[in-house]
């Protein structure tokens, strides 16, 4: 920036009458831009939270039978399963556990006692490795009543639901992204118009058009990151407001199915990027728009 | 020359400036004198003829040659066209400042060009607050300010008191003597009866040489 002793040179004078305004519509968008990332980050997030913790297990149903006792049955699907290659663990889920996940649709009592409830086995997939569902399903055809669930069909659907939310997300980004560069470079053609005396004689006295051009790039480089900023900062307290709220609601105990708003340090890194970029769209564009309309003076 | 599809303003104009020369630039009200000026300050393209400055065909200066002719040139403008929210100072230094000059160099210079139109005390003012012959004095101080070689003129004493006009007026004769082509654009009668200086008079569009009377005083 020229400076004139201590003072410095501003082509653009910083109280513009559309200074305030444009502060408020980028604050705006960079606030809606960051809450929107936010939200896509934290689904992304738990949708691959979820497909991980799905793909790495499977569930073995042992349905009540009149063919087998319920022990032999767990018994003769236990042994397929702990010999079968790729499985780490098999374990029987306790009537105690089987009671607490019914828990939430039949309430509380003795409703083992009184329903046919199947038995579970939780099987749990030895990391990085696959195994042959096809050929274990088949195996396990011999035990009576038992029936394999690999969460495929639920993982697809997770998959397709995390895949739609994160497209109508990154859309919404994009545009946010177009109405912001769309308000710049309305706002530049707005300032030079406010100033093209001030733009007219500067280029008279023989300024380059650079030199007029980052003029207002500074002007707009700024407005972008204070705009930025501010946006950035509601964002995260409307964020964390809402981690806090998502938190007491969900109660303790409850994590492994509901979603760390912010959980992690990369979430803020990219947040962080949001104001930056605004900032250097805000300058480019800036630059851009004032570099074509000087270039039509003559 | 016309603008837009309108009818022309100036045709059957030619003229040369030599270095070093003095001419005044007269006619009525609308004769084309502001757009005469704003051909030679290369504020408007000509729509026929030719045009040179400096030895160059101004229609085929290049985007980085033409702010550097443009430093060559004074202007002062008829509405003064002074930067409001910079100071008096700030307006006169602009065109050093634009030439990236630095400061130490020219600030002394800038300070007693302004003592000498008699802003000396009002260096920190803003445009706004100053009268009509002020502002005008603030648009000769810039134009002057970088020693340019052709000085252009739009009626520079139309809102200064006689005193003051004579004052501005030896200015621009003293920067002619010392080799500065000038062209002021007036319809002051004084100036025209007591510059020693070739007059040009524009009129229907048409441009006529009076060359000087052997009368005329000069300052």
């Amino acid at each position: 920036m020229l400076t004139f002793g201590y003072r410095k040179l501003q082509l653009m004078p910083s109280e513009s009458a559309s200074g305030a305004t444009l502060h408020i519509i980028i604050a705006v968008m960079n606030f809606l831009a960051c809450l929107t990332l936010g939200a896509v980050l934290t689904l992304s997030d738990i949708a691959s939270g979820w497909s991980r913790g799905l793909s790495a297990s499977m569930t073995v149903q042992l349905a009540v039978t009149d063919q087998i006792s319920a022990e032999d049955q767990t018994d003769a699907a236990m042994r397929v399963l702990q010999s079968w290659p790729g499985i780490l663990r098999a374990r029987a889920l306790s009537r105690e556990e089987a009671a607490s996940l019914l828990e939430p649709w039949l309430g509380q009592g003795n409703v083992l006692q009184d329903l046919p409830v199947p038995q579970l086995i939780e099987v749990q997939i030895k990391s990085g490795e696959k195994v042959d569902t096809q050929a274990l399903r088949a195996a396990l055809g011999a035990v009576p009543g038992a029936t394999l669930d690999d969460h495929k069909h639920w993982n697809e659907e997770l998959s397709g639901f995390a895949r739609s939310a994160l497209g109508v997300g990154w859309a919404v980004l994009g545009l946010i992204t177009l109405a912001t560069l769309a308000v710049i470079v309305f706002a530049t053609q707005a300032g030079l118009n406010v100033h093209r005396d001030i733009v007219e004689v500067v280029h008279m006295i023989g300024a380059k058009d650079v030199f007029i051009a980052r003029e207002y790039e500074r002007h707009f480089l700024w407005l972008g990151l204070r705009g930025g900023l501010i946006g950035l900062m509601l964002s995260l307290v409307t964020l964390m407001g809402a981690a806090w709220i998502w938190d007491r609601a969900a109660g303790p105990g409850s994590s492994a199915f509901t979603p760390h708003i912010m959980a992690s340090p990369w979430h803020l890194l990219w947040l962080i990027l949001v104001p930056l970029a605004s900032a250097a769209i805000a300058t480019l564009t800036a630059r851009m728009t004032v570099l074509r309309v000087i270039g039509r003076m003559p | 020359m016309r603008y837009g599809m309108g009818p022309e303003v100036l045709r059957d104009v030619s003229f040369s400036l030599e270095a070093g020369s003095l001419q005044l630039l007269t006619g009525p009200s609308g004769a084309g004198k502001t757009t005469l000026l704003r051909l030679l300050y290369l504020a408007e393209h000509q729509t026929r003829g030719l045009i040179s400055l400096f030895g160059k065909d101004i229609s085929t200066l290049s985007k980085a040659e033409t702010p550097m002719l443009r430093r060559k040139i004074g202007v002062v403008f008829q509405d003064f066209r002074l930067i409001e929210h910079l100071t008096v100072y700030e307006n006169v230094a602009l065109p050093r400042k634009i030439a990236q000059e630095d400061e130490r160099l020219y600030r002394a210079e800038v300070e007693e060009l302004l003592e000498w139109v008699g802003l000396g005390q009002r260096q920190n003012a803003k445009p706004a607050t100053l009268s009509g012959g002020e502002k005008q004095r603030v648009a000769i101080a810039r134009a002057v300010v970088a020693k340019p070689d052709l000085l252009l003129a739009d009626e520079p004493t139309g809102n200064v008191d006689p005193e003051i006009g004579e004052r501005i007026l030896r200015l621009f004769l003293e920067l002619n003597r010392l080799g500065t082509c000038v062209m002021i654009a007036t319809h002051d009668q004084n100036i025209l009866d007591r510059v020693n200086a070739r007059v040009f008079r524009l009129g229907e569009g048409r441009l006529t040489m009076l060359p000087p009377k052997p009368q005329h005083l000069a300052f």
